[in-house]
Parts: structure tokens; C-alpha cells; sequence
């Protein structure tokens, strides 16, 4: 009987991690898995399986825990290696995960080659918007401050380790450019006729 | 609400205006299906297709958020760290008491300036008001006049006319005269009508006018 498929569609390619492991000889250590998900990015990222444990049935069965293992990978994301191993057990039901063939690994995992990525520079500061400007102005000159320079709005970014980017310093010219309106577009055929 | 429905005469392509009247249209239903009623049975199985943006679209639009929510969030930091209280300078009490009496001080002098432009430009329009309402009562009492003495020449002419006619009433004076007249004048109008306007007496009433007759036949 053919498969009548019911619900909407997941983005998900693959089978879950215990569909795979189970089926290998040692459940499959030092071999690699791959994550569908994440080949939309240029950089490979991988798994390699350090150790597999299998789980007890839970008290109660649902269909997404009886699919559950947990394994311990060293992963490499969008070409950079994390420093320690890290457990995947939460995830492992995601029918997302496919294994790479002994033969393809060496092609597949070629994350030494990938180049460091460029740090972008973002600006510091960005124009008020007009009617502020001047309100801000008429204050400074309320209080007897002489408006030497326009002010400026001290941009705020996500200040976290993990961020590809780092501010403008006084001398450095930014690469990114924030302005008020519309700015520079990515993809300029989108406004094709209008005046920018 | 209503829809034109899709009938024989659009597929003819009749170049006449579809008529306004019901035949044409359809109800449509106004409210949408509550939320918590269940998914249709016939929708049950039915998996709507996911939306394809194309990779440009999003780009661009991936930009244009990131860059707008940047700013708004610098502009919400600029805000608190400008207006919030844990960020405002105590000051003391009685220097603020006399900052807010100077302010008070001067805005009342505004306000007083203000006031007294207001109440020269409020007289002036306040006398021309009453100006065009004088003038206005001026012109309703000159209509008014004119209005009354035409009535009163109208009256006038109406009482010397019936006045006229009360000549030839009967009065008790002259109520045995008229008495007189009417029973020395009989009047028989017991005729018919020719459509040339000739009267015809009858055989039975024609008492007078048969007189009359012989007194021409002789």
C-alpha cells in the first residue's frame, strides 16, 4: 500500500541519529554524520561520533522519545571546530541527520581549508533622526553649549564572544554601512525605477 | 454584502451594463469561521505550500530589519539613559523650588501677553459682530415695514370692494320690496340645454314663457 502522508512538511532531509548509529558496527564510532540542516551554509559542518549510549524506554512512551539515543560528538560548525565534545540527546529524534560514507569523508570534511572569515567593521555612531537632530540641538543651545559637531546616536550591538563583528574605533572606516532610510541595498535589481 | 455572480450573460460578453438587480448577485458571507471551530472536513488533509521567498528578497529584507532594529534599540537606550530617573541629577529641593518659580514667573508673563493681544483682536471682532447684527435687524425691520403696509393697502382695497357689493344685499328695510320683485318675477329653470345654449321648457312648465309666446304670436 502506498504512503498516504498527512501534515505539513519539515524542512528536515535525513533520518533520526538512532536510525543511523543503530545500524553500524560499534554504533558507529569515529564515523561521521552530517546535519541536512546546516548545509545551506558554504563552510562544512559535521559530526564525528565519539562514544553512543542507548537510552531506557521512558515511563511513557511518546513517538519522539522512543526515537531518542544519546551520542557524543566533536562538532564542527560552519568550518570551526568546538573545543570540547558535546552531547547530542535532545536533538537526536530530528529526522535530519545522514551519515557519510567512509569513502566521501576526506571530501566532506575539508574545514582546514576554509578561510578565516572577514571581521566586519560596524559603525559607531549613526545620525539622529531630523527632527531629533534639531530638537537636540535647540537643547544644547538652551543649556549655552555651543554646537560644534551634529550629534550623534551611539549605536547598540549584541556584545557576545561569538559575534563576527567588532565596533569602528576612531581611525577604522567601517565596512557595514547603517543610515537612516533605506541605505545601500544587498540586491539592487529589487529597485529597479525607483529613485533611491 | 453581495458578488456578481458568473452567468450566461458574461460569458455572451454582452456589451450592456449588468443590471443592479438580484438575479446578478449572490451573498457572500460576512464573518469568517470562528477560531475555535475545527478544521473543515474537506480541509483536513489539505497541506498548503510553503512560501518561497526568493534568496534576494530576503537578503534585502534580512538588511533592512537588521538595520532598523539597531537604530530602535540605540534610540530606546539614547531615551533611558536620558529620562530615567536613576539616571537624572538630584538636585536640591529649594534651588528646584526657585527654578520652577522662575519658570512659572516667566510663562505667566507670556501668558499675560498673550492675553491682552487676545482681548484687543476679541473687542474688535466683538464690535464688528455687533455691527452686522444691527445692520441685519436694520434691514429685517425696513422689510417688515414694507411687508405691513402692503397687507394694510390689500385689506383696503378688499373692504371698498365687498363694500361695493353690500349695496344690493336684502335688508330688513327693503325685505317687502324684494319680496315684491322676486313674486312678480318668477324664475322657472326647470329646462334642459341645447349645445348651442337654447333653452327648452317643457310641456307642464312652460307656463310663462307660453304667455310669453302668445303675447309675441300676437
Amino acid at each position: 500500500m502506498p504512503y498516504k502522508y498527512i501534515g505539513r512538511k519539515h524542512d528536515f532531509i535525513g533520518k533520526t541519529l538512532w536510525e543511523i548509529v543503530g545500524n553500524l558496527k560499534n554504533f558507529g564510532m569515529g564515523r561521521i554524520v552530517a546535519r541536512s540542516r546546516f548545509e545551506r551554509y558554504p563552510e562544512p559542518s559535521f559530526l564525528k561520533i565519539i562514544k553512543v549510549e542507548t537510552l531506557p524506554n521512558p515511563e511513557k512512551p511518546s513517538y519522539d522519545d522512543v526515537r531518542k539515543v544519546r551520542v557524543w560528538v566533536e562538532k564542527v560548525f560552519r568550518g570551526v571546530k568546538q573545543p570540547k565534545p558535546m552531547v547530542i540527546e535532545s536533538t537526536s529524534y530530528k529526522t535530519d541527520y545522514k551519515l557519510i560514507p567512509k569513502d566521501q569523508e576526506d571530501a566532506y570534511c575539508r574545514f582546514k581549508e576554509v578561510k578565516q572569515e572577514h571581521v566586519k567593521i560596524v559603525p559607531k555612531t549613526v545620525d539622529f533622526p531630523p527632527i531629533m537632530q534639531e530638537l537636540l540641538k535647540r537643547d544644547m543651545i538652551s543649556r549655552g553649549e555651543k554646537v560644534t559637531e551634529v550629534p550623534k546616536l551611539e549605536l547598540v550591538y549584541n556584545k557576545s564572544s561569538k559575534q563576527k563583528y567588532k565596533i569602528a574605533e576612531k581611525d577604522e572606516k567601517p565596512d557595514v554601512n547603517i543610515t537612516l532610510g533605506l541605505g545601500t541595498p544587498i540586491s539592487p535589481s529589487l529597485y529597479e525605477g525607483v529613485k533611491l | 454584502m453581495f458578488r456578481l455572480t458568473n452567468n450566461l450573460k458574461n460569458l455572451t460578453l454582452s456589451i450592456e451594463e449588468l443590471s443592479a438587480n438580484y438575479t446578478n448577485l449572490q451573498t457572500v458571507r460576512w464573518q469568517r469561521k470562528p477560531r475555535w471551530l475545527p478544521v473543515a472536513k474537506s480541509k483536513v488533509f489539505r497541506i498548503p505550500k510553503k512560501p518561497e521567498t526568493p534568496q534576494e528578497d530576503n537578503l534585502e529584507l534580512q538588511r533592512l530589519f537588521n538595520n532598523y532594529r539597531t537604530q530602535i534599540k540605540s534610540l530606546r537606550r539614547h531615551f533611558f539613559y536620558k529620562h530615567h530617573i536613576q539616571f537624572l541629577a538630584s538636585e536640591d529641593p529649594e534651588q528646584q523650588r526657585i527654578i520652577f518659580e522662575k519658570d512659572l514667573d516667566r510663562c505667566n508673563k507670556i501668558n499675560d501677553k498673550w492675553n491682552a493681544e487676545q482681548k484687543v483682536l476679541r473687542e474688535k471682532r466683538a464690535q464688528e459682530n455687533l455691527e452686522v447684527e444691527l445692520e441685519f435687524a436694520r434691514k429685517r425691520i425696513e422689510v417688515e415695514n414694507i411687508k405691513r403696509e402692503e397687507h394694510k393697502q390689500k385689506t383696503e382695497e378688499y373692504v371698498k370692494k365687498v363694500k361695493e357689493e353690500s349695496k344690493e344685499f336684502i335688508t330688513a328695510e327693503n325685505i317687502d320690496k324684494a319680496i315684491e320683485i322676486a313674486l312678480n318675477n318668477p324664475v322657472d329653470y326647470n329646462y334642459a340645454l341645447t349645445p348651442s345654449g337654447e333653452k327648452i321648457f317643457g310641456r307642464e312648465n312652460n307656463e310663462f314663457e307660453v304667455k310669453e309666446k302668445i303675447s309675441v304670436k300676437q
